[in-house]
């Protein structure tokens, strides 16, 4: 089968590949229909989280088509259109069983390089590097999903395959970031970054409550996309200065709850930035927290920063004596996608959230290198590309 | 709970400890080939299983359930009322045989020594609730021996059997957990067959051990 795998830093090919098997009792083999980019990628591609091995096959927000179950798979069967979710889950640790999926034990194999980091191993993620696992990615014709009946859910009718294979990641991140603000109604939500992830925390948290969301980006057609598909304030912080602008739309307070959905390779106006990519470039910080820092200083006293964007190690620099003081909570982690996931489709068919728009390039698996060049620029408005191995 | 039930249980854990200890120590002895008249060298690691005591107990005692997890592995016969045979394969094709002695020492305590293998070896297991509705907690001491020469090449680190032990109880939870082990050494890739045997060695490196 074709498959579109990492050949070293910033490099990308299509490549024939042998096609995946049951290999343990709970796995499904996908027929892969929808397979999107996304901001983790980037990550792992520019080998900002270490462990990628030349031939890896990438991509992890994918949806598609069941044709094969092991043994011991129940819920699922043959020809059931499916979306998974991008973190693998055992379903019967104790992790799972308090439906802390992206914390399951029994899921990455290949734990060493996570204990060594953190102390101990999260969740194995598809298509995520060799320290997630050395799972196989969902940018090919097929892919095996162990825990097939934990991990993959059946699609509502109707709803077309570019807006819901965002229910694998995007969505389930988006709604994790504001559901960790524990908002109760009326509250001020900034969210940084304006990618497929913030665009969805955003929606997430008026679903849940919010009065106001304020989404910072310096991009202006994603600002401009925001603005229109959700209704939410937008800051530039290019042309503002951030943290003055926020302060002053909450008339001195700042937002209650700070949503960081940018990660490691933000960026920056000030000279800071030079300093972090320098100071990352020659791997002495592995992270650049910029939209951390700030989503901390601009936090109200008492108020919330939940990060989603993905950090791998040693940031520098980090305000904790703000957050110390102000006695800020912070929430982070992966995304818990088989806790959300159930709960996103039905709003996906009742229409309250409409992710489709996030699709703004559907492009062929043959050409995802391409695919990946304009999400990572940022070309043409693009916000996430949809690879489609071909129709068969 | 039945001194039988008690002896497969903990049986079942000396097995596979002994299997995972095996692989490690049968590849490294292959480079070094120790020295094996000194001390005593000890490890104790534990693990936390989502099951209640009796659960654990019971996918041990259950010797159908046993083999079928273990036959990737290792396969066992029980010799008499307290010696037990096992075979273990390691991925190489490899085959480390071993002899132990097991002793039941309580209602969820068992120790083994094992009487005829590649490396002197002793261990213990024990079964503790664990607190706050965790499962069980299945805590192990291993014992092994390694002589002055070893000491000397600085390979008396308390690495190798060790790596062996967690991954040994990594294993164990998992089949008890879920029933199966995840493997994704056969994914596809887009690796030549010389490539995906060098990444099939660090996928090995990156699979036993851990935790400084
Ligand atoms: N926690 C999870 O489970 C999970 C899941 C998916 C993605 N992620 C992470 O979420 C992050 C965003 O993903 P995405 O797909 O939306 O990526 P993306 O690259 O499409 O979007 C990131 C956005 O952040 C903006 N940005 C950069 N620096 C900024 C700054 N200083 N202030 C404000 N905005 C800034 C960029 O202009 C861009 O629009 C990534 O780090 C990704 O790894 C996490
Ligand atoms: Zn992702
Ligand atoms: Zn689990």
């Amino acid at each position: 089968m074709r498959a579109l795998c990492w050949e070293g830093v910033g490099k990308l090919a299509v490549r024939d590949v042998p096609e995946p098997r049951i290999r343990a009792q709970g796995d499904i083999i996908v027929k892969v229909r929808a397979s999107s980019v996304c901001g983790s990628d980037l990550h792992l591609i520019n080998g900002y989280l270490p462990a990628m091995r030349e031939g890896d096959i990438l991509g992890h927000e994918f949806m598609g088509e069941v044709v094969e179950t092991g043994p011991s798979v129940q819920r699922l069967k043959v020809g059931d259109r499916v979306v998974v979710g991008s973190v693998v889950a055992c379903g019967s640790c104790w992790y799972c069983r308090t439906e802390q999926y992206s914390l399951c034990d029994n899921s990455n194999p290949q734990p060493v390089i996570p204990e060594k980091l953190w102390g101990h191993s999260p969740a194995g993620i598809l298509g995520y590097s060799h320290a997630a696992g050395g799972y196989s990615g969902s940018h090919a014709e097929y892919i095996r999903v162990p825990f097939g009946d934990v991990g993959a859910f059946t699609v509502p009718d109707g709803v077309p395959d570019d807006s819901v294979v965002f229910a694998s990641d995007a969505m389930p991140t988006g709604w994790m970031a504001a559901d960790f603000c524990g908002l109760k109604g009326g509250e001020v939500v900034a969210v940084w970054g304006a990618g497929g992830v913030g665009q969805m925390a955003a929606r997430a948290a008026q679903l849940l409550g919010a009065g106001r969301v304020i989404v910072i980006d310096r991009l202006p057609e994603r600002l401009g996309t925001a603005a229109d598909r959700l209704g939410v304030e937008t800051v530039n912080y290019a042309e503002t200065d951030v943290l003055e602008a926020l302060r002053e739309m909450t008339a001195g307070r700042g937002p209650d709850a700070c949503i960081e959905a940018v990660g490691m390779e933000a960026h920056d106006v000030g000279p800071t930035y030079a300093y972090d990519k320098a100071k990352q470039s020659a791997r002495l910080t592995t992270d650049r927290p910029t939209s951390v820092r700030q989503a901390i200083m601009a936090c109200r006293k008492g108020g919330t920063v939940s990060i989603v964007g993905v950090y791998g190690g040693l940031v520098d620099k980090f305000p904790l004596g703000a957050a110390m003081n102000k006695a800020l909570v912070l929430r982070m982690g992966q995304m818990h996608a088989q806790r959300y996931i159930p709960m996103l489709l039905d709003r996906l068919a009742a229409g309250e959230i409409d992710p489709g728009y996030l699709a703004t390039h559907p492009m062929s698996l043959e050409e995802g290198a391409r695919g990946y060049e304009m999400f990572e620029k940022k070309e043409e408005g693009c916000l996430r590309t949809v690879l489609h191995p071909k129709r068969s | 709970m039945t001194s039988n039930g008690t002896r497969w249980a903990l049986a079942g854990a000396a097995t596979v400890t002994a299997v995972g200890v095996g692989r490690v120590v049968a590849r490294r002895r292959r480079r070094h080939q120790p020295d094996r008249a000194g001390g005593w060298y000890v490890v104790h690691r534990g693990i936390t299983v989502d099951r209640p005591v009796d659960a654990v107990i019971g996918f041990w005692s259950d010797r159908e359930r046993l083999d079928r997890a273990l036959a990737e592995w290792a396969t066992l016969e029980q010799l008499d009322e307290n010696r037990w045979r096992c075979v273990a394969r390691d991925p190489a094709g490899g085959r480390t045989e071993w002899r132990a002695e097991i002793s039941v020492d309580g209602p969820r305590r068992l120790s083994w020594r094992v009487t005829r293998g590649p490396v002197i070896q002793q261990g213990q297991v024990e079964l503790v609730p664990a607190p706050q509705d965790r499962g069980t907690e299945i805590r192990a001491e291993l014992r092994w021996r390694s002589g002055r020469v070893r000491r000397a090449l600085g390979l008396t680190t308390r690495r190798d059997p060790d790596r062996g032990l967690r991954d040994a109880l990594r294993r164990i939870k998992s089949l008890i957990e879920t029933g199966q082990m995840i493997d994704t050494r056969h994914d596809p890739s887009g690796r030549s067959p010389k490539q995906e045997a060098a990444t099939n060695k660090v996928r090995e490196k990156l699979m036993a051990g851990g935790r400084p």
